[in-house]
């Protein structure tokens, strides 16, 4: 049987087997113009990706320089003729500003400590030997595939306090008497819309969680079983350990995709009451599109993208060395 | 002994996980099932008396302006799911096959493009679209989109072009293919269903979206699904089973893919992309 041989340079070996493949003037010919590696093959390595990076370069990298020149100067009336750092300045004296850099920490804190804590105990449990494991899985993603505006939508109308089914689940019970205003007190607020998202996002955690569970050998399970490890040496010296990585993965990609979080919020409760749930996506999208102030719009996402990135830089060096 | 405790305790854990996470999707059901009256019943029904499909689905579907938003959310996310998975799979083949200078920063770059949010690209695109004429049109939109699903798909196919080994186009090269040959008649059919895939939850990402068309729409024609029912909450009066109507068919959808999806999402997650 005739086989192919590959007389290619292949990727990572960087020309090892040059030596072995004769000197025909063909075979040079390949090395050069087929090969991953040398001058020229790195070069169509451009062209394969230029589309994608033009493409970026449009749609998003022109943006984002002119968002941050924004920052500095009304650039879309004027130019950069009135440079100023003011709108920065402005940012650090205004309280409104402070008060959505604290209700997002709120957010984003309550909201991702309880997808962690809800997405690991479910994983482990779902990684158990137990019946009927596809049909729990199926049910436990079940909320993610919602998008986060419909899940905003349900919960609002779940906490209505008069045909709402909390309350009335509450009165049920026995547990209230009164008629609760979730969405309409401003220390219930926060913690309702938390729960809303919770329920919306700790599948997804759940799922990086379970990938990385089931990624563990169980030989090590078997072994500590042999020298009578409990459940919870197990959990502390087996399973937390070598699930350092993905927990490191998904509080971070959680952190950057709560802190932009816009959807759910603005059809709950569009910031309010009294600034209650007020996070800065929310307070940036008021500025740009109800006081057409752009300039100290652009200033404030300036600052939440320069928190984002600084952030997701670990994640990003990890990936992209990784790959 | 302690093993059966340990197993019930289990399962009960399993039933309220289940239980907290049906109800929500228990009561919109219910609901888009009830007739204005009942929804508002004190206290309400925890399963609609006279069912109806005329109030909520019939309503929502006729006197509104739904199956417009519907198709709007259609097209625009179909758009910028089909550009950027094409696009993503060239430079997917790039980043996968060759060792070119800066690639490390190249994929950096792509992260971290997934990292800007939103709101700090609405301002800039709102004039931009306004000075070139695409503001609240399919077009800018379909642009707008493809910030949020291009670095995703871009990253998500230079994972799946990777898992088809790269002797395959090497054997096609020696047959005399070109290398851009090797990529569109050997990789590229393999990795179909990897493309399908990622163009579906980039579709996905733009169906979910609210931010971008909030901004760059002003007519009730162009708004998509999400911002129709959004707008159904701020009106004086929501009528809740109009509302959870349109919820459960615009929640359709991404629903089933993902749930089909799902392994796919974890298996390029764990190969480091995903966004959501």
């Amino acid at each position: 049987m005739f086989r192919v041989r590959p007389v290619l340079a292949i990727k990572k070996e960087k020309g090892a087997d040059a030596g072995k493949q004769g000197v025909s003037p063909l075979n040079s010919y390949r090395r050069f113009f087929g090969s991953t590696t040398g001058l020229w093959g790195a070069k169509q390595g451009y062209f394969f990706i230029l589309p994608c990076f033009l493409l970026l370069l449009l749609v998003l990298g022109f943006p984002t320089i002119m968002a941050v020149l924004n920052s500095f100067a009304p650039i879309w009336t004027t130019g950069l003729k009135n440079f100023t750092l003011n709108y920065y300045r402005r940012l650090l004296q205004d309280y409104i500003f402070w008060n959505t850099v604290l209700k997002t920490i709120y957010f984003v804190g309550g909201t991702v400590t309880l997808h962690l804590i809800l997405g690991f105990c479910v994983a482990f449990v779902l990684n158990k030997e137990i019946r009927a494991r596809r049909f729990f899985r199926v049910m436990a993603i079940l909320p993610w595939t919602v998008p986060d505006v419909i899940a905003g939508l349900i919960w609002a109308w779940m906490y209505d306090p008069i045909s709402g089914i909390v309350n009335d689940f509450l009165h049920r019970v026995g547990l209230v008497r009164s008629t609760i205003e979730w969405l309409a007190t401003p220390t219930l607020v926060m913690p309702s819309v938390i729960i809303a998202d919770t329920w919306r996002g700790y599948p997804f955690v759940m799922l990086v969680l379970l990938a990385g569970m089931q990624a563990i050998p169980k030989e090590l399970y078997e072994a500590a079983r042999v020298d009578g490890a409990t459940w919870w040496q197990e959990l502390c010296y087996i399973t937390l350990p070598n699930l350092k990585r993905m927990i490191f993965i998904a509080s971070i990609l959680d952190i950057i995709w709560q802190t932009r979080r816009f959807g759910l919020i603005w059809v709950m409760t569009e910031g309010g009451p009294a600034r209650a749930t007020e996070v800065i996506s929310v307070l940036a999208y008021k500025t740009y599109f109800k006081f057409f102030d752009f300039e100290y719009a652009s200033a404030m996402s300036v600052a939440m993208a320069v928190f984002l990135f600084v952030i997701g830089l670990p994640y990003i060096r990890m990936m992209a060395r990784r790959v | 002994m302690r093993r059966k405790v340990s197993q019930v305790l289990t399962y009960f854990f399993l039933f309220g996980v289940v239980v907290f996470n049906i109800i929500p999707f228990y009561w919109m059901l219910i609901t888009s099932f009830k007739t204005d009256a009942e929804a508002y019943a004190i206290p309400p029904t925890w399963w609609p008396m006279r069912p109806t499909l005329y109030e909520g689905y019939g309503k929502v579907l006729m006197w509104t302006n739904f199956p417009r938003h519907f198709l709007n959310s259609l097209i625009v996310s179909l758009g910028s799911a089909i550009l950027s998975t094409l696009v993503g799979a060239f430079a997917g083949y790039g980043f996968s096959r060759f060792q070119f200078l800066g690639r490390s920063f190249l994929l950096g770059v792509l992260l971290a493009s997934q990292m800007l949010p939103g709101v700090l690209l609405v301002g800039p695109y709102f004039k931009m679209l306004v000075k070139i004429k695409l503001y609240n049109t399919y077009l800018g939109l379909i642009l707008a989109f493809t910030t949020l699903t291009l670095p995703f798909s871009a990253w998500m196919l230079t994972g799946f072009i990777d898992t088809v080994p790269h002797e395959l186009d090497e054997a096609a090269m020696i047959d005399g293919c070109t290398r851009i040959h090797a990529f569109l008649k050997v990789v590229f059919p393999l990795i179909t269903p990897g493309m399908v895939a990622t163009l579906i939850f980039a579709f996905l990402l733009a169906w979910g979206d609210l931010l971008w068309v909030l901004c760059l729409t002003s007519t009730d024609s162009m708004a998509t699904i999400t911002l129709g029912l959004s707008r159904l909450v701020t009106q004086f009066r929501i009528i809740w089973p109009q509302l959870m109507a349109g919820s459960v068919i615009a929640a359709i959808p991404p629903m089933v893919l993902y749930l089909i999806l799902q392994n796919y999402l974890v298996k390029g997650l764990t190969g480091g992309a995903v966004k959501g």
